[in-house]
């Protein structure tokens, strides 16, 4: 009897363990390997004429650090992410509000229209934006029609958390209307009965529940604004610097292969630990 | 409603309802505002496609759909070699990620937590970071072993191998989370060896989840940008990058009627989906 228990629980570890190994090795060793290796050669030296020479010095980070040309493109990639991701908020709560009180045919077709642009590349996005803001784009020939005069984007980072908050909004929306959906009616009318105003009914019952899920939407909000790469390239103009673009011209084009894995790091870094923050500002009793 | 009626109450409710209009009128405002902000650029996309110009200009000669009919030669070979990574990608995810989405929600073992959160975190780690990676390994592969990987075709269906991987385990355990092991049980007690249980009984089980896996690993493939242009060579640029380098240059009704196309394959992708999964649960 013990025996056949063993063997039972030793066939099952097999099991386990063949049809769980090939999908773990393909993540050890096309991710974890890889940042493994980044992390490593983030250490090394580089030298213009043997491109990488293996070391084991803090240079490329010192040099992030210390130079103010890199620390105000971190500066701005935090204030893209931050300013896009507020804006995602106040946009996006309303949004899904609405979108999880709407009746079933128009639901299932709004949040088929939210999605659908989610899996669209970053490229295609930004076109649109681009036909709108670039010279000679809509807006510019409006500008010039009406009062003979170009239109010119005030920041080049306009454009950007304009793109940003058009890209990452949908997340907002569908996170917000998936916890909203999930929140019994009864509630709010049963606070509405004992004498609390709709918006008073909103803040002090419905939202205390909404609050995880809008939180985990919050952050990956963040993540997203701090390592877009098409957005600020074609919507920020030739002189606007964010991390993502940064990394690919170190790498691309200055084959500093150390100081780009250096740049990757200190740019997953700072994505980590804003997220940390985001999620240490929920209250505790409120986090998933 | 009992304290507005209430006459000891009247300015508190005024007050309120001004707030209270205020809100709606808030919201109004930030739906509209939020609802532009994602579809016009969208919308404009699929309007500047039809232009019978060569630049963008307003208003349009006349409208057109030869742009349509010149996508097959001006970017033919990109939308080709996305096609091919995509569903070559997609193929070997499944061979890996439906075993493993069987294993981890059939089986309770110490280190079930880390390995989920492993097979999941290509959906989490920056683009960038995964694309760098992987040809520095790439390369250090090549010099220690000999092995000629960076710029291959083989190497990019591996990098888009680890970024599919999580959609197929996702929606596989979604798709096993109802499941009723006690078929299983049954079909064991008739004499059906482990593996006949598992192509008989629970593979059929989970054919919605196994396609919608499919689906979802495509889409994202097809559409990805961030990590492939650490991979690419001339002669396997990707759809995502050649628009991205279309675009760097020039902003034509040429890659307004290519971005149509691209939304017109996530689409149509996504309807298929819409009938399988319940997309706002597991899109997001």
């Amino acid at each position: 009897m013990s025996d056949a228990i063993i063997s039972g629980r030793r066939s099952r570890q097999l099991g386990g363990t063949v049809l769980l190994a090939p999908a773990t090795l393909v993540v050890l060793i096309m991710l974890a390997a890889p940042l493994a290796l980044l992390v490593r050669y983030s250490f090394n030296r580089f030298s213009p004429t043997d491109l990488m020479i293996a070391a084991v010095t803090p240079e490329n980070y010192v040099r992030f650090f210390t130079d103010p040309f890199y620390l105000e493109v971190m500066r701005t990639t935090i204030g893209v992410a931050l300013l896009s991701t507020v804006l995602c908020l106040i946009l996006g709560l309303p949004i899904g509000w609405r979108l999880s009180r709407m009746r079933p045919p128009w639901r299932g077709i709004f949040i088929f229209a939210m999605i659908m642009p989610l899996f669209v590349s970053s490229t295609v996005r930004a076109l649109g934006w681009m036909i709108l803001f670039a010279r000679g784009g809509v807006l510019d020939l409006g500008s010039s029609y009406f009062f003979q005069r170009h239109f010119e984007m005030q920041f080049s980072s306009t454009g950007v958390v304009i793109g940003i908050v058009s890209a990452n909004l949908p997340y907002m929306v569908l996170m917000a209307q998936s916890v909203f959906a999930g929140i019994d009616d009864r509630l709010s009318e049963a606070a509405r009965g004992l004498g609390a105003a709709p918006v008073r009914a909103f803040w002090r019952v419905i939202w205390p529940l909404a609050i995880p899920g809008i939180a985990i939407a919050t952050i990956m909000c963040l993540i997203l604004g701090m390592n877009a790469y098409a957005t600020p390239i074609l919507l920020g103009g030739p002189r606007f610097q964010m991390m993502a673009p940064l990394v690919y011209w170190e790498f691309g084009t200055n084959n500093n292969w150390p100081f780009a894995s250096a740049l990757a790091f200190v740019l997953m870094a700072t994505t980590l630990l804003l997220a940390v923050v985001a999620h240490t500002l929920v209250p505790r009793r409120y986090r998933a | 409603m009992t304290a507005r009626s209430l006459p000891s109450n009247r300015r508190d409710s005024l007050a309120r309802q001004i707030l209270e209009v205020g809100g709606r009128w808030g919201a109004h405002a930030a739906l509209v505002i939020g609802i532009v902000a994602i579809f016009l650029p969208l919308v404009l996309t699929l309007y500047i496609s039809f232009f019978d110009e060569t630049l963008v200009t307003f208003p349009p000669r006349g409208y057109t759909l030869n742009w349509y009919a010149r996508i097959p030669e001006e970017f033919g070979k990109p939308i080709w070699t996305s096609l091919r990574i995509a569903v070559v990608a997609v193929f070997f995810a499944l061979l890996v990620g439906v075993p493993a989405g069987i294993g981890l929600s059939r089986y309770r073992f110490p280190g079930r937590g880390l390995i989920s959160t492993l097979l999941l975190a290509p959906l989490t780690v920056p683009g960038i970071a995964m694309g760098l990676g992987i040809y520095v390994f790439a390369i250090w592969v090549q010099l220690s072993f000999g092995m000629r990987l960076a710029g291959s075709l083989g190497l990019m269906i591996l990098a888009h191998l680890l970024i599919t991987l999580p959609w197929v385990v996702r929606l596989c355990l979604a798709s096993l989370t109802n499941h009723d092991r006690s078929t299983e049980d049954a079909a064991a007690s008739l004499g059906a060896s482990p593996l006949m249980v598992i192509w008989r009984v629970t593979l059929p089980a989970m054919v919605p989840g196994i396609v919608a896996g499919g689906l979802f690993a495509f889409i994202v493939s097809f559409e990805n940008l961030e990590m492939t242009i650490f991979l690419i060579n001339p002669g396997t640029n990707t759809l995502p990058n050649a628009v991205l380098q279309h675009l760097t240059y020039s902003t034509d009704p040429l890659i307004a009627a290519v971005a149509v196309i691209q939304m017109a394959i996530v689409g149509a992708a996504l309807l298929l989906l819409d009938r399988l999964v319940r997309l706002d649960q597991v899109a997001s």
